[in-house]
């Protein structure tokens, strides 16, 4: 890897931290808003469900999402405020469909200690200000003038200090917030203050309320006429106004959202750390409160928002699970509870830690994450490949061959799908019903296996059974002509386009039929010297009903020829080596370029390129697709031409830039396949599986898919064990007894393809499960299980003890084969030159595999390195140590054996405050820290002096701004032989947000070039509210901001693509680079997720 | 910690709130360092400490033996036993240098942009710039009298002016750039022993006299523009509406009262909204000039204000630039509220201040903690409540300066006992005995070396 690397995003960032509802887009539409940390999507509600609007990046992490709407506006406004102390207005255009930017602003001060709890954003219900809490003790104010328009900012000193919630009150006079806070005795009050714009300061608001809950933590204002507050507590909840005080006691629980169901205020949601939602209303006479009830109404993911949108629906945000669409019905179902799941989200945040295998061993990585947490903790596996999204099916046992026809030459839609079993052929037709519908084309043979089907010319069908060919009319549906086979000869396989029929017999007899107006004529018949497996005749020169060129697969020597039609001639034979006969052969052109596909019968693929005229196959590459049999059918889809291998592992051959790539399927096991475009599925493919039949269509390429494993409980750490095919994970659960919450830890064995719990180690009371890792020991041929744990006790700040479990599995079982005590919790684990490196607490210890007497092994220390921190995360390379401290950033050791002690080589002395770590080289170590950066340092071995061999050299930095929990080597794309992208390497990270990153180590002259067109693109493509990209990727922490480099952002790059026309030209001219030459590059750098 | 490193990475703590708790849980667990020791090379008592701005890497002490010191406190120079990590100093320049100072050193900074300057201030009257790669002087500064504080802004990007206090009454800007005094500051009625910029501003410079006089200064205007007055505290400065008050009384029951208030209140509202957009314009550009006003008018009697009874011997901005915490030959600690410049009359608890000598104060990153020299013993009071948090008992003689770095949340603190001691969070590195093959460990290190 290298110092220049390119950052890009595979999976966007999926945890809703913020929504709102309004009208946006339009007066009369009602629009769902929705925060994603970095992004924001406009959703507009219709009479279907949600539909997208927009989904736009924001260079900075939302802090505040708020809709308003200012005097004398028809609809509303959106607010964002951003962690680093932006504010804009954004209005929405209809006419481009565009976001505008009414107002931007920086809130950020000098004075002032940024506040713990996270920034709050507020906006008066009257519009006349912006109140922001952002630092501790102050007040920022953004009044309106009476035009709507923001004015000059000012603080208010703000003498509560430690501020849960502020909300401003419905109904004032004066705009009045209502602040809850702590004071130092840690008890909880709320206190309203008017805010004199005149005077910029408070003035002692008409109400407070002392010593609340010691739980109270949110905030709702009621709107008029009832007015007044509603302070939610972990035990209580109650209404407080300047003349009333109710109060009901709840069952406690942590409620972290809330969402308004009526405009008046009398009713709202309540959802709680357990995603229990509840109904809190507020009963009232007139004006008056007379009391609050709550109901249970069931359950949802967690939610961090919610939204009430209309008629009972309602959107859940959810930062531990997946985002949910819910309708809250009228009468509970079975189980007693109101609500009605409509949609789900997925949401891959947080990932905690994930790992990179690949599973089926086809050469491309997978990342199984562990994701969600508390109830909703799931394991997800991701992985790039294409959808097919099933629209019907049907049971259908043992189908031997599928094509689709049309009836008539000219009918742009297919209307028939030929089915074809070991002794009969069916066929299905859509009906007006646009059903499926089993009919009869009286002049083909039903009572035989159809070898195969094709439209011929002149409005004709044509059939190969075993014994005959058939031409038949497509209107009439009559038999025209038949070939027959010569008796003892039945026809082996065949293939035919509109204008030929090639097909061979037993006995090694090749049989090219030309046809004619309802005449079927035999030109030409030639012997091999062996039986033929598979033929093609698929039209790729210019001529699209007649090929020149037939391409034949051979038994016995393994070969595949190209004969030239009508002659037959032999013009090139290729011996494809090896004993597996090849399955089936294609000719396709894919973006002007010929080629020869040959697969053979143990999933491996051959690709060439063909020269049309001289028939030469040249370039011969090779890639194994799975391991059962494959056969080869074109279809397009998006006016592109694509392969279809049906297989074990169905495969999507495509070419992008003149490049042959594949992407997996989603599906299992695909048989046969077949396009199948009718008007009712148009665009679909039919397929069949193992005892069925069904129509899907197919998803854009490339993308990635989720399958999601819910697990109940908290995953934290996994590990992959090739030898077991196994994962192992660390995993939690919270169980609430009646008294108390407790936490349940466990080591638990998954099965890799089932991905079910196959066994399972309970950790001790308090014992939890911090690092795992497979490896295995020198001198010892077994592969382990390591688990490093602590022991976190109540009273303890930092764990002082823990366990270091190394398991076996047998017979599917975790074993527990030795343990060793620790001083501390062992926060990381890593195999090292045969041995075990664990960090534990401050230190770095090294642990050697030691046979006893008795034949039994155990763990002992061999040698450690003080002098850290907290040692975090730790990985190795060689000799080499790379830890990643809690606040101490990157230092190097070095292991040396002769000595047998661990010495520190070099450190880097800024005030990193680490999250992750990993070693991209020898040399160059990355880094992500607390503040969402990402930095990179270089060890400087040649150096003239001690000192400066002793200091990690920063060369590179760049504002991610994303909390990254894990980096690993690998990649999420196939690696392929002939893509460069294969060959750059990559490391992923995964994040809270559930971002799935890539970053990639480029040449330096891609770097330079790519370089170039970003700082091109920066100025063409302008920030959402017109927030700065380069200040967005400037690497920022509470000491110093600098400038991102070494670093390109590649979510930037990448929309280069999506420009239009026009703007990519103005780049190309900016550049001296042709648009096409530019899209070609930065296609290529799509590649790599 | 565990449970915290667990937390942040689901996402249920919010990153900054992580660093935050984990600096606080370090602080309060700061003691007598077990695996940490400064080798100190002086002579006399330990005047100055301070750690670089910019890495935390190297601490600069300065001595009344007329030595300065520097030391790589992250890097030891040798272990012993294996564990403890001795810092020896880098270098010491002191009277045997061609250019040492010839008496006390009593204060010795870095310069805030980076490590390649530092500046001493000396009873010699001098003041000097030493290249600390060369360890040449590079510049130096007669001042009127003996020199007690040096401060320069650690947020400045416009200006490198160093701020001198002396026993003389006025305070000097010394200006690295050219080599000049920039500006002399005119106002206190005896020496100044304390200093401080804002944490803010870097205009506002903060200095505390023998007078009893704190005295605020923008150093682009002329004149001293506020006087700290003890006596002014924040007490009703907010006060509560008055229909408010009665509205309390009223709370209970009767609405109505409340709405007809409302509806009074109403008209006057009008009003002010009006005159508000009349004035808009002309009062945003008026208000710097009207703070300024106050400045060359301070009334006399204003003036004259004292924050101390006796003098003012140490001054520290908390980071956040809100406050500002100074001490008294009076033996008081007081916390004033930067912005009104009100005394916030937090009551710190009962404590005996060095009546005589100026004093180095250190407020933790948060600002919740305050670290102040009581004598023998260094003393840390919780900054909003005045509540004794912690005592730190280890020098023999008066303690003189405390410096926290914020990076590792170490304390150094140096006395007349010529020592300097490392105070660092408790860490069970010595009490893990682990069999390392290396178990010739077995004396754990003594820590009844340094308390009492």
């Amino acid at each position: 890897m290298s110092v220049w690397n390119y950052v890009v995003t595979a999976h966007k960032p999926t945890n809703v931290t913020h929504s709102c509802v309004g009208n946006f887009t339009s007066p009369q539409e009602l629009n769902l808003i929705i925060a994603k940390c970095t992004r924001i999507e406009i959703h507009l509600l219709t009479s279907h469900g949600l539909q997208p609007m927009l989904d736009v990046p924001i260079y900075g992490r939302i802090a505040t999402l708020e809709l308003f709407r200012p005097h004398g506006e028809p609809q509303d406004f959106l607010f964002i405020a951003t962690e680093r102390y932006k504010f804009c207005v954004l209005q929405w255009d209809a006419e481009t469909s565009e976001l505008i930017t009414r107002a931007m602003g920086d809130v950020s001060d000098r004075i002032g200690r940024p506040t713990d709890n996270g920034q709050i954003g507020i906006i008066d219900p009257d519009c006349r200000l912006i109140g922001l809490h952002l630092y501790d003790g102050l007040f920022k104010v953004i009044p309106f003038d009476n035009k709507g328009q923001l004015k000059e900012a000012f603080n208010i000193r703000l003498e509560e200090l430690q501020v849960l919630d502020i909300k401003f009150l419905y109904g004032c006079v004066k705009p009045t917030i209502v602040v809850l806070y702590q004071d130092n005795k840690d008890a909880r009050h709320v206190k309203t203050y008017e805010v004199a714009l005149k005077d910029k300061d408070f003035v002692e608001g008409p109400w407070s309320q002392n010593n609340l809950d010691n739980g109270a933590g949110l905030l709702i204002p009621v709107p008029m006429p009832l007015g007044g507050v509603i302070i939610i507590g972990e035990e209580t909840i109650v209404y407080c106004s300047a003349t009333a005080f109710k109060a009901i006691p709840i069952r406690p629980s942590i409620t972290r959202a809330y969402g308004r169901v009526d405009a008046d205020g009398s009713r709202y949601l309540l959802s709680d750390n357990a995603g229990l939602l509840h109904l809190l209303v507020i009963t009232h006479e007139r004006e008056r409160v007379t009391g609050l009830k709550i109901e249970h109404l069931g359950e949802t993911s967690v939610a961090s928002t919610i939204s009430y949108l209309d008629n009972a629906v309602v959107y859940v945000g959810s930062s531990y699970g997946d985002s949910q669409l819910i309708k809250l019905n009228l009468q509970p179902d079975v189980k007693g509870s109101y609500i009605e799941v409509l949609e789900r989200y997925v949401n891959l945040g947080p990932i905690v830690d994930f790992c990179i295998v690949d599973l089926e061993r086809q050469g491309q990585g997978q990342v199984v994450t562990c994701s969600g947490a508390y109830k909703d903790g799931s394991l997800r596996i991701v992985r790039n490949g294409i959808g097919i999204n099933e629209q019907a099916s049907v049971e259908l046992q043992g189908i031997k061959g599928l094509w689709s026809l049309r009836s008539s030459t000219n009918d742009p839609y297919d209307t028939f799908l030929v089915v074809s079993f070991i002794s009969e052929t069916r066929i299905l037709a859509m009906n007006m019903d646009d059903e499926l519908e089993e009919t009869e084309i009286e002049g083909f043979d039903a009572q035989a296996q159809t070898l195969f089907c094709h439209n011929a010319m002149h409005d004709q069908l044509v059939q190969v059974t075993a014994n005959s060919v058939r031409l038949v009319s497509s209107t009439s549906r009559a038999l025209l002509d038949q070939w027959n086979a010569s008796s003892g000869f039945s026809v082996n396989v065949a293939t035919a386009n509109a204008s030929q029929i090639l097909l061979a017999t037993g006995g090694g007899h090749l049989v090219y039929l030309e046809i004619g107006n309802g005449k079927l004529v035999q030109a030409k018949h030639i012997q091999m010297e062996y039986e033929i497996s598979c033929l093609d005749i698929n039209p790729i020169g210019e001529n699209s009903h007649y090929s020149s060129l037939a391409a034949v697969g051979m038994w016995t020597d393994i070969s595949v020829r190209i004969f030239s039609l009508p002659s037959l001639e032999l013009l090139t034979k290729e011996n494809l080596g090896g004993e597996i006969i090849p399955r089936s052969v294609l000719l396709c052109n894919f973006e002007g370029v010929s080629y020869l596909l040959c697969a053979l019968g143990d999933g491996h693929l051959f690709n060439f390129l063909l020269n049309t005229s001289s028939g030469e196959l040249s370039d011969r590459k090779k890639v194994s697709l799975g391991t059962q049999p494959i056969t080869l059918r074109t279809f397009s889809s998006k006016d592109a031409t694509h392969v279809f291998a049906a297989s074990d592992r169905p495969t999507v051959i495509y070419s992008s830039n003149k490049k042959l790539l594949y992407s997996n399927v989603n599906l299992k096991e695909v048989s046969h396949m077949c396009p199948f475009n009718s008007a009712a599925f148009p665009d679909s493919l039919a397929i069949a599986k193992e005892g069925e039949l069904s129509i899907g269509t197919i998803d854009d390429i490339q993308k990635l898919h989720i399958r999601t494993i819910p697990l109940g409980e908290h995953a934290r750490r996994i590990c992959h064990q090739e030898r077991s095919r196994t994962f192992a994970i660390c995993s939690l659960k919270n169980c609430q007894t009646i008294t108390e919450e407790t936490e349940m830890h466990f080591v638990r064995l998954l099965d890799d393809q089932t991905f079910e719990f196959i066994s399972t180690y309970a950790l001790d009371t308090y014992e939890c499960g911090c690092s795992v890792i497979s490896c295995s020991f020198s001198d010892d041929d077994n592969v382990y299980y390591c688990v490093g744990t602590a022991y976190v006790l109540p009273e303890e700040n930092e764990p002082t003890k823990g366990r270091i479990l190394v398991f076996i599995v047998e017979d599917g079982k975790l074993q527990l084969i030795a343990e060793k005590e620790t001083k501390g919790a062992v926060y990381s684990l890593n195999a090292f030159n045969g041995k075990l490196l664990a960090a534990i607490n401050q230190k770095i210890q090294l642990y050697k595999w030691m046979l006893r007497e008795d034949g039994s092994h155990e763990l002992q220390s061999e040698c450690g390195h003080h002098g850290h921190i907290l040692a975090l995360y730790v990985q190795t390379r060689g000799d080499f140590i790379v830890v990643g401290d809690l606040m101490k950033s990157i230092s190097l050791l070095l292991y040396k054996h002769e000595e047998g002690a661990i010495e520190e080589r070099a450190r880097d002395y800024n005030a990193n405050w680490m999250t992750a770590v990993e070693i991209l080289d020898d040399d160059i170590y990355l880094g992500a820290e607390n503040n969402f950066n990402l930095f990179t340092v270089r060890r400087n071995s040649d150096a003239a002096t001690d000192e400066e061999r002793g200091r990690l050299e920063v060369i590179g930095e760049y504002h991610l701004g994303e909390f990254v929990n894990r980096f690993r080597h690998g990649s999420l794309v196939m690696c392929l032989p002939d893509s460069e992208a294969g060959h750059t390497p990559t490391v992923i990270f995964g994040t809270v947000n559930g971002v799935i990153g890539v970053i990639a180590s480029l040449p330096h002259d891609q770097y330079l070039f790519l370089e170039k067109l970003q700082s091109n693109l920066v100025k063409v493509i302008k920030g959402v509210g017109g927030l700065s990209h380069e200040q967005w990727r400037s690497f920022n922490n509470e000491k110093k901001m600098v400038d991102s480099r070494n670093f390109l952002d590649g979510d930037l790059i990448e929309s280069f693509l999506d420009l239009s026309r026009s703007r990519m030209e103005e780049i190309s001219k900016g550049m001296g680079v042709s648009v096409e030459e530019l899209c070609k590059r930065v296609e290529e750098l799509t590649r790599l997720h | 910690m565990w449970k915290a490193v667990k937390d942040r990475e689901a996402g249920f703590l919010l990153p900054s709130s992580f660093a935050t708790r984990i600096r606080s849980h370090r602080v309060a667990s700061l003691d007598l360092s077990n695996h940490k020791e400064i080798v100190s090379p002086h002579n006399g008592a330990i005047n100055s400490l301070q750690v670089d701005l910019t890495e935390a890497r190297y601490l600069l002490s300065g001595s009344s033996d007329g030595s300065a010191a520097v030391y790589d406190i992250q890097h030891a120079t040798d272990y012993e036993r294996g564990l403890i990590a001795k810092h020896k100093s880098l270098f010491v320049v002191d009277k045997q240098h061609n250019h040492g100072h010839r008496y006390a050193i009593s204060t010795a900074i870095w310069y805030p942009v980076d490590t390649g300057l530092f500046i001493t201030g000396s009873f010699d009257h001098y003041i000097k710039v030493w290249d600390t790669n060369t360890t040449q002087v590079v510049m130096d500064f007669k001042m009127p009298g003996k020199v007690y504080r040096t401060a320069m802004s650690s947020i400045a990007t416009t200006h490198m002016l160093i701020a001198a206090g002396s026993t003389d009454v006025q305070v000097r800007l010394c200006d690295i750039a050219s080599g000049a005094f920039t500006h002399t500051l005119s106002g206190h009625r005896d020496g100044v022993m304390s200093l401080e910029w804002s944490t803010s501003s870097e205009w506002i410079l903060v200095t505390g006299g023998c007078d009893g006089a704190i005295r605020f200064w923008d150093i682009r205007r002329a004149g001293c523009f506020r006087v700290l007055d003890q006596s002014r505290s924040q007490l009703g400065r907010r006060p509560p509406l008055a229909e408010s008050t009665s509205k309390k009384g009223s709370v209970t029951g009767q609405s109505s009262s409340v709405k007809s208030m409302v509806s009074q209140r109403r008209i006057p509202l009008g009003n002010e909204m009006k005159q508000l957009r009349a004035h808009r314009k002309s009062q945003n550009l008026t208000r710097g000039p009207v703070v300024q006003r106050l400045h060359p008018g301070l009334s006399s009697s204003h003036n004259r204000a004292t924050a101390h009874y006796g003098a003012v011997t140490g001054l520290r901005a908390t980071g956040d630039g809100m406050y500002l915490l100074s001490s008294g030959s009076d033996s008081r600690l007081r916390l004033w509220d930067v912005d009104s410049g009100c005394n916030t009359l937090v009551n710190f608890e009962a404590m005996r201040l060095q009546p005589t000598k100026a004093l180095q104060l250190a407020v933790t990153q948060d600002s919740s903690l305050v670290f102040v020299p009581c004598l023998a013993t260094v003393k840390a009071y919780d900054v909003r409540s005045g509540m004794t948090f912690r005592t730190f008992r280890g020098h023999y003689e008066l303690v003189n300066c405390c410096c926290l770095s914020s990076q590792d949340q170490e304390l150094y603190t140096g006395s007349n006992d010529r020592q300097i001691l490392v105070w660092s969070p408790a860490s069970p590195v010595i009490a893990e005995v682990e069999e390392d093959g290396k178990g010739g460990w077995d004396s754990v290190a003594d820590q009844d070396n340094w308390s009492d």
